[in-house]
């Protein structure tokens, strides 16, 4: 597969979506399962609305966590999608 | 504590318009059927209870007339809901207030690429009605998963069930091979496919993945029968799922009814809670308390839990055997037997000869 590019606007797919605020655990719900979101994993898919691109998400990602080496945050956050993606979860509008 | 299930399986019925010669409900079907308001109580508790997924199954959910509502109430206790269906009933009308109701994913079936023997095999026409439902529910953005049950007599045109999947942009595709209960033990030895053809059906799916990757997901099920090991049965006895019959019975597993001396905890007698607790349909096989040799020392048994019980039952006369298709059970002869005699035998390729699946009140079938 190709990468993203950061003008790409990643969504989630169809039928996937994030638990309800108000439960205990954060989860990614999809299709027949269930992925477990650690760290800022959630923060990440929250943005992913189809709007926002690549370069925007990575962007609010600094201003959510200022003290994080702002490199690390951008890798992170696209292998995070780009493993989604593989998954069939996101997609790169 | 327990762990908490996961799932709500809800048969709401057992009434269904197919006749499929593999359908894994229980050769008793249960032609009662819970009311409303208790079905939407059971929903409820099951999101109280920890489950993140409510499937709507049975039969055919559709021949429910409350099925939007039911899954109304799933979405409001925060459930992610998914419809298991065989399209027939799927009205543009009613698919549109299911989507509006908040319902999270559709699994249509097909029972072959070509016409004439996927109606065969589904004991109906319906194959034409599916292609049209799928249109439909393409327009809707909802999750769509083609389901695929694979078998001696379809899998030779495993490429085209593939392209299928593609041609009606299904997000995820189900490729299961059958799984012996219900009606497809009456069915074995026409339905188990010959080696050759699941080295092929592997191979072909393998490339399919490769080719669709982050398009179509593939999920493959593989027919236990040609396994080294069991499968880890319903991600092992209450532990993970709990499943509701048409007439309100709390199972752990679709095929539980086939153990002798089992008793079913109704949900209108008790709550969902203590049944997954403590109803003895579900303690009885959980953990590995029950288990013996081969099982109890085999380092595999926190992976598989011994495989499954059902198959146990059916195939060795003992839900608490190993399973039979586990290279280290006792009984593993009684699956060899049954995969040569398949491998020697040409396959049947008359329509006639099926033994399908009726009722409740359904005709039998007359295509
Ligand atoms: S007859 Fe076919 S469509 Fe109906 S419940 Fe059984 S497998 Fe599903
Ligand atoms: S002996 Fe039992 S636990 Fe071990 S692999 Fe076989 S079925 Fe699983």
């Amino acid at each position: 597969m190709t990468p993203p590019s950061m003008t790409n606007r990643p969504a989630l797919r169809p039928g996937c979506r994030l638990s309800p605020a108000s439960n205990p655990e954060s989860l990614l719900l999809i299709p027949e399962g269930a992925l477990r979101l650690q760290g800022p994993g959630r923060q990440i898919l929250e943005l992913c609305d189809g709007r926002r691109t690549l370069a925007e998400i990575v962007e609010e990602l600094y201003r959510l966590f200022p003290s994080a080496d702002a490199s690390l945050i951008a890798g992170e956050a696209v292998s995070f999608l780009e493993r989604l993606h593989a998954k069939g979860t996101v997609e790169f509008l | 504590m327990i762990t908490p299930p996961r799932a709500l399986i809800a048969e709401v019925t057992h009434r269904c318009p197919l006749h499929c010669v593999y359908c894994s409900n229980p050769v008793q079907l249960q032609a009662i059927e819970l009311p409303t308001d208790s079905w939407a109580r059971v929903i409820s508790d099951a999101a109280a209870l920890g489950c993140w997924h409510l499937h709507l199954t049975g039969g055919e959910p559709l021949a429910r007339r409350d099925i939007e509502e039911l899954a109304q109430t799933g979405h409001d206790a925060g459930l992610y809901v998914n419809l298991i269906t065989s399209g027939v009933g799927l009205s543009a009308g009613r698919l549109q207030r299911l989507v509006e109701a908040g319902l999270d994913h559709i699994q249509l079936s097909f029972q072959d690429s070509r016409e004439a023997p996927a109606n065969v095999f589904a004991g109906a026409r319906a194959h034409a009605h599916k292609l049209e439902v799928a249109a439909r529910i393409r327009e809707h953005r909802v999750a769509f998963t083609v389901n695929l049950v694979v078998h001696r007599g379809n899998l030779d045109h495993l490429n085209e069930l593939i392209g299928l999947a593609e041609d009606l942009q299904a997000d995820r595709l189900e490729i299961a091979h059958v799984q012996y209960y219900g009606y497809a033990v009456e069915n074995r030895d026409r339905l188990l496919p010959t080696r050759s053809q699941l080295e092929a059906s592997i191979a072909i799916v393998e490339k399919a993945r490769e080719r669709l990757e982050g398009k179509m997901r593939i999920d493959f099920v593989l027919p236990d029968y040609y396994a080294r090991f069991p499968k880890a049965c319903m991600g092992g006895w209450g532990q993970g799922l709990i499943l509701v019959d048409p007439a309100g019975r709390a199972m752990p597993c679709h095929a539980a009814g086939v153990i002798p001396g089992m008793s079913f905890d109704s949900v209108e007698e008790h709550s969902l809670a203590r049944i997954w607790e403590y109803s003895g349909a579900f303690t009885r096989f959980r953990g590995d308390e029950w288990m013996r040799e081969p099982c109890r020392s085999c380092e595999r048994k926190a992976i598989d839990f011994g495989g499954c019980r059902c198959q146990a039952m059916i195939l060795a006369g003992d839900a608490a055997a190993t399973d039979p298709v586990c290279t280290k059970s006792p009984q593993r002869s009684l699956v060899d037997a049954i995969v040569d005699r398949v491998n020697r035998e040409p396959a049947v390729t008359e329509a006639g000869d099926w033994v399908y699946r009726i009722g409740p009140s359904n005709k039998v079938p007359t295509c």
